[in-house]
């Protein structure tokens, strides 16, 4: 098993930390599955986790200008690696301003990703700082846990309003509720509302916009797609949660989607430009 | 005692009190002829931080008590708390307060410190303190086999690298290259942590003298405050280390201050000799006891001290001290005995408990503890006080 990649551009380097950084919000630890094309990060649903999964997905060639890898065997040609991501983003935050940074797949006293920077210095030698990021090799035997999630048959699929001014609703409602209602309608309209003895709170967002192949799949007969789209579909989820996924994102993303699944999962999706992030959260009963 | 410090000055001695609270939770004032001495030391006595301020850097510097001829100065000690909320903000200071004026009176035991600011306000600040023993550390700088000089920015970028809550490092000095690493003892704990390693060219030092190839490991949480200092006053840090064990000066200069921080080591541990020295994971052994006592012999006569580092007198010692300390660090042994001339570390037991340290500053004398028995501070035979402070009333009440 071999990697390496390089990664000169500063914008690049940039942007792939930003990305790191987002996982390192959303989960202590989770499996890092590289291909030949692509790098995966992933968090399979367990109940440890509380049954949240995500799936966010880079395209190499977006981010290193070098990349080799031999997977596990010519057949099985990926890597599968659990690692830290907030040591990974650790490590990659302190060297942002390096001429190049190398990520290896390396032996040390354990597996270990190291970041290899390469720092500018005013006199001719560059100044070399390696972080060695622990990792574990996971066995192929137990990589079908960790493949691509499939699309729920969602019952709607809405745009979700900018992310900041959702993150500013969760957060207020988290101080009263533990359990949050999200639900939307294929008519761009989205409701947030929380229930508690003393007091109920919603929030109202319209015009948001329905992703196109809402419109497909609900011609696939699912259940009340047809003909009224006035029709709210809901799940009941733990505040936490969203507010987790809420707080990490730094960036804007190009697209922002929602899709419900009647009481029973929500699965949001955020596309930026060489980045795809999926988010599951189960619906609690 | 009392001084006057000018409006542009008063930050410096703010940034100054910063560094020493990163080291311990008490302040020593120790006016004295050639300038006013801030000190700290921590509660292991692995660390210990000097800032000289001389008579130059004072608008007014009256050191004496005005009242009484041939008494003799005043060393006070103050609570860190106490002193640094007064300069917290060093950035409305620098707006606000014109001059600061600094003065020690034994009648009433209280250090007055008032602070003269615009438009006609003067804040006033009264503190209890402890008349006490200057602390003091004997390190003679003259016989470290290696030195160094840095820019300070060369400093603070690598040490950058290192999280904030990364407890200690290790430097690696060879005749090619300067190498810092992160340092975690052996054990599963380790497998999940990041290792940082970075490595620094000669070319790179204003000043680089090799005599001896060392590893040493030492508490980098301490060390950023006096880095921190030097970065700010664009001052170059120099650094004095010899072998695993020796302690480690970090000192800044300036025509008118000096400032110095000196680190306890990690000691090497005979029983990984096959391995890397910079491993030691075994308890002190008695050749780490007895190289401790060769400390001490190098360490005799504090009369020639290196221009840099101010001269420093040891005071009074007696016995090893040993202490035990509760904090984490110290649990695996770091028994840098800086010195105590006509004291033998020997006396320091070889047990394997390994949690023995070799204090700094060796005003205090230990008794035996066992591991983990979390230090009811040993009974201090030398005078200065390590009670429990209330600055309320201890008048003059030498401890101990």
């Amino acid at each position: 098993m071999k990697f390496r990649g390089k990664i000169i551009d500063v914008a690049c380097l940039n942007h792939f930390t930003r990305v790191v950084t987002t996982i390192s919000k959303l989960t202590k630890t989770c499996v890092l599955r590289l291909t030949p094309d692509n790098l995966f990060f992933i968090l399979s649903g367990k109940v440890t986790n509380g049954g949240v999964s995500m799936w966010c997905e880079l395209l190499q060639n977006n981010f290193f200008d070098e990349y080799q890898m031999e997977g596990v065997s010519s057949e099985f040609n990926q890597i599968c690696l659990e690692v830290s991501p907030e040591n990974l983003s650790r490590a990659l935050r302190t060297v942002q301003c390096a001429k190049s940074v190398k990520i290896k797949l390396t032996k040390k006293h354990c597996a270990c990703l190291t970041v290899a920077a390469e720092l500018p210095t005013l006199s001719s030698a560059s100044r070399v700082v390696t972080h060695d990021v622990p990792v574990e090799v996971i066995p192929r035997r137990l990589w079908q846990e960790f493949k691509e999630p499939v699309m729920p048959d969602f019952d709607v699929s809405i745009y979700l309003p900018p992310l900041k001014m959702l993150k500013n609703v969760v957060d207020r409602m988290k101080n009263l509720s533990n359990f949050l209602v999200i639900e939307a309608n294929m008519n761009g309209e989205m409701n947030l509302k929380i229930q508690t003895d003393l007091v109920s709170v919603s929030t109202h967002f319209k015009d948001l916009g329905n992703p196109p192949w809402g419109e497909d799949a609900s011609q696939d007969g699912g259940p009340s797609q047809r003909g009224d789209p006035e029709l709210l579909a809901e799940a009941t989820v733990d505040i936490r949660k969203l507010q987790q996924f809420l707080v990490g994102q730094q960036v804007n993303p190009s697209k922002a989607m929602c899709n419900i699944v009647h009481q029973n999962v929500v699965h949001l999706i955020l596309l930026h430009e060489d980045v795809s992030l999926q988010y599951f959260i189960p619906a609690v009963a | 005692m009392n001084c006057v410090i000018e409006g542009n000055c008063v930050k410096a001695f703010g940034k100054a009190i910063h560094a020493l609270s990163r080291i311990g939770d008490e302040l020593w004032l120790d006016p004295m002829v050639k300038g006013l001495a801030l000190r700290s030391v921590n509660s292991s006595h692995s660390a210990y931080g000097c800032f000289l301020f001389s008579p130059l850097f004072f608008q007014e510097y009256n050191f004496g008590s005005a009242s009484k001829h041939g008494k003799e100065t005043i060393k006070c000690k103050l609570l860190m708390k106490s002193v640094l909320p007064l300069f917290r903000c060093l950035t409305s200071i620098e707006r606000s307060v014109e001059r600061c004026r600094i003065s020690v009176s034994t009648a009433t035991d209280r250090v007055v410190i008032q602070f003269f600011c615009r438009h006609g306000i003067i804040k006033t600040h009264n503190m209890h303190f402890q008349e006490s023993e200057a602390l003091q550390a004997v390190f003679a700088s003259h016989l470290c086999p290696n030195v160094l000089r840095a820019p300070a920015r060369l400093l603070a970028d690598m040490v950058m690298h290192f999280p904030p809550f990364q407890e200690e490092i290790t430097l690696s000095i060879t005749a090619m290259k300067v190498t810092l690493r992160n340092y975690q003892e052996g054990g599963k704990g380790h497998m999940k942590t990041l290792c940082t390693e970075m490595s620094l060219h000669p070319d790179e030092f204003d000043y680089f003298q090799i005599g001896l190839d060392s590893d040493i490991t030492f508490c980098l949480k301490e060390l950023r405050g006096i880095l921190s200092f030097a970065e700010y006053h664009s001052l170059p840090v120099s650094i004095y280390l010899g072998a695993a064990g020796k302690p480690v000066c970090f000192s800044v200069d300036d025509m008118v201050l000096e400032g110095t921080v000196l680190l306890a080591t990690l000691m090497d541990s005979e029983s990984n000799d096959h391995s890397q020295p910079t491993e030691p994971r075994s308890p002190t052994t008695p050749r780490g006891v007895n190289s401790s006592a060769q400390a001490v012999d190098a360490f005799e006569g504090p009369s020639s001290m290196h221009h840099d580092i101010p001269a420093e007198m040891v005071t009074s010692s007696q016995g090893s001290p040993v202490i035990n300390s509760p904090n984490r660090m110290h649990q695996n042994m770091w028994p840098a005995c800086l010195s105590l001339p006509g004291s033998t570390c020997t006396s320091a037991n070889t047990s394997p408990a390994s949690t023995k340290i070799c204090s700094l500053l060796f005003k205090a004398v230990s008794s035996k503890q066992d591991d983990g028995a979390c230090a009811a501070q040993p009974p201090v035979l030398a005078c200065y006080s390590d009670e429990e402070n209330t600055d309320d009333n201890q008048p003059g009440s030498p401890s101990l």
